[in-house]
């Protein structure tokens, strides 16, 4: 068994927590013990950093600190977070003068200094190894039944990739493997590393719907049945506001969006109330029944 | 010798006012750019293919332009490179995005020198000029150095993901000038700059997808240059905009929970629209996407109000 510090990010656990109980019915049909992380903060979703970044540094670092003394990495589902402990780990790890400074100020308000040692990884880019998809094909998933499914990677979890590095930011390759493996057709379409908008889609919302539109666009038009993203935030921007988005763009997508959890769940056979489809804004009935769930 | 098959885009307005693309094919040495290959199909094969260049050295800024989709300073980018990061032999050669062609590969720059001009890129120091040079510490200089190093290439602009949706976005060259100035400890502006930037169009527009980090030549990293100048608006108390109220709802998130209080986050950021946005607050709600007001408190709180508290920022 696989042990991480699981760190699923506020909108799984909030607003999106069909993302969360997916991925705990999963986790452990995969190997995968998720140890929780009782005292971590928000990463501050890029908003904490763009007012405050030295803050959001060392809140991030302490978040770190807590896993390393567990013992183990950091696995996350969310592209932001992702990116944000990711990015606070490389800066204190290529410089040994900021961490000094940041664990002076863990220790003046009584929290453990960070040493250093860990890695944070999505499930994505866990699974989509020959280790991780050897875990999956062990399940004997009953598959997918020849589903087309779109992927979509948004922005955080390929760039920068001197930050993220797991694959080639131009050329994705994960997302497809997995849905090969689990028995689904890859809707290919240019705009699948493109932003949705999400992070201005309160300030700046027109701006945002006109981004989200293009790969909701292509990748109907792609002939895809769904829509895959490892990111809740992708997933608010896609499926809440597809409606709007809708509105604004002039055109239908009626696109379904399924968080990655979901789909490797309905191809190793988790109950669909488990995965709380019902929560989705754009109805999944299409892809249920495809897939024979 | 190697050779490469081009496909690229072809635009002459002298002689029709449709796009198209043209196919060449061309022997080079093992080392050639994609520069030394444009200025060779130009002298051989077709002297009408217009492209935009002077230094070859990655200095002027004025080769950039898109290969296989991707922008790239035309001067530094080796084919045989090009071709294997592809897994490809034939490679597609497009001008940058984001801009109207001119003549092939040459677009109407104008758009981005104006946005260049509006940031008011230069020093403006208070007070009379001194006596001897200002010395400034290395340490303050440092700070801004990865933002001095831009070349105004547009490798930036070109894929920035919220200039393709609001094509008066500022864009990430401009602000990371706007930040190599700011973060100048010479310069006398900081507030009028914050405020400058903070407007329509400005640094709350940008959508945080990354590309300009991915794809900048020379390491300047304008996402975080307009990080950095969000900071400096925080700093000097410049958050009325939408942009910087969504900031701030994750700051007293953090203070009063540690997590982000969704509940707060729609009309902290947006108090006026919001009310006004009913039908969709209903949608939500229906879902189980509207979360609790009351905020979740994570466990040592203690040492997160803490930190907010004396962590200094030294942007």
């Amino acid at each position: 068994m696989q042990q991480f510090a699981y760190y699923p990010g506020c909108v799984a656990e909030f607003s999106s927590k069909e993302l969360n109980a997916t991925t705990k019915t999963l986790a452990p049909m995969l190997d995968i013990e998720l140890l929780p992380l009782p005292a971590a903060t928000c990463c501050g979703a890029g908003d904490i950093a763009e007012a405050k970044p030295n803050l959001y540094l060392t809140l991030n670092v302490r978040i770190l600190s807590q896993a390393e003394e567990m013992g183990v990495d950091v696995l996350t589902i969310c592209n932001v977070c992702t990116m944000n402990l990711r990015r606070a780990n490389k800066m204190v790890k290529e410089d040994p003068r900021v961490l000094e400074q940041v664990n002076e100020e863990l220790v003046k308000v009584g929290a453990r200094p960070y040493e250093g040692t860990k890695e944070v990884t999505h499930l994505l880019w866990y699974l989509a190894t020959e280790e991780g998809l050897s875990k999956l094909e062990a399940q004997g998933p009953r598959g997918l039944n020849g589903l087309k499914v779109a992927p979509y990677y948004g922005c955080q979890l390929l760039r920068p990739s001197s930050v993220m590095g797991f694959e080639d930011p131009d050329q994705p390759q994960s997302l497809e493997r997995l849905i090969r493996a689990l028995g689904g057709e890859v809707a290919d379409y240019e705009a699948k590393s493109k932003c949705c908008g999400f992070p201005i889609i309160l300030a700046r919302q027109e701006v945002a719907l006109k981004e989200s539109h293009v790969a909701l666009s292509q990748s109907r038009d792609a002939g895809a049945d769904c829509m895959v993203t490892p990111c809740p935030l992708c997933h608010l921007a896609m499926d809440a506001y597809q409606r709007k988005a809708e509105s604004l763009n002039g055109t239908e997508y009626n696109m379904p969006v399924l968080h990655l959890p979901q789909l490797i769940g309905l191809a190793l056979g988790i109950e669909t109330s488990v995965m709380q489809f019902k929560r989705h804004m754009v109805p999944t009935d299409n892809v249920l029944e495809i897939v024979g769930a | 010798m190697p050779s490469t098959r081009f496909d690229i885009f072809r635009y002459q307005p002298d002689v029709s006012d449709e796009y198209y693309r043209q196919e060449f094919s061309l022997e080079h040495t093992e080392d050639a750019t994609l520069l030394d290959a444009i200025l060779d199909l130009q002298n051989t094969q077709d002297p009408s293919l217009a492209v935009r260049y002077s230094c070859r050295s990655a200095i002027c800024g004025s080769c950039a332009c898109k290969t296989n989709g991707k922008t790239v300073l035309a001067c530094t980018s080796q084919l045989e490179s090009l071709k294997s990061e592809f897994g490809d032999d034939r490679l597609a050669v497009d001008p940058i995005g984001n801009f109207t062609p001119i003549k092939d590969l040459v677009v109407d720059m104008e758009p981005f020198w104006t946005k260049f001009k509006s940031v008011k890129p230069y020093l403006i120091p208070d007070g009379p000029p001194p006596e001897k040079e200002r010395i400034v510490p290395k340490e303050a200089m440092q700070k801004i150095e990865r933002e001095s190093a831009c070349i105004l290439c547009a490798a930036c602009y070109s894929e920035c993901n919220s200039l393709a949706a609001d094509p008066e976005f500022v864009g990430p060259a401009a602000f990371a000038w706007g930040y190599r100035f700011a973060g100048d400890e010479r310069d006398g502006q900081r507030k009028e700059r914050a405020k400058l930037y903070s407007g329509d169009h400005g640094v709350w527009d940008c959508t945080r997808c990354m590309y300009c980090n991915e794809r900048c030549p020379k390491g300047v990293e304008p996402r975080d240059a307009i990080e950095k100048l969000g900071g400096i608006a925080f700093q000097e108390k410049v958050t009325r905009d939408k942009g910087a109220r969504h900031a701030k709802a994750f700051l007293i998130s953090m203070r009063t929970g540690g997590k982000l209080n969704e509940s707060l986050l729609v009309p902290y950021t947006d108090p006026l629209g919001a009310p006004l946005d009913i039908s969709f607050a209903a949608q939500m709600m229906a879902k189980g996407k509207a979360p609790s007001p009351i905020p979740h408190r994570i466990k040592k709180l203690k040492e997160v109000q803490g930190l907010i508290k004396n962590v200094k920022e030294t942007i």
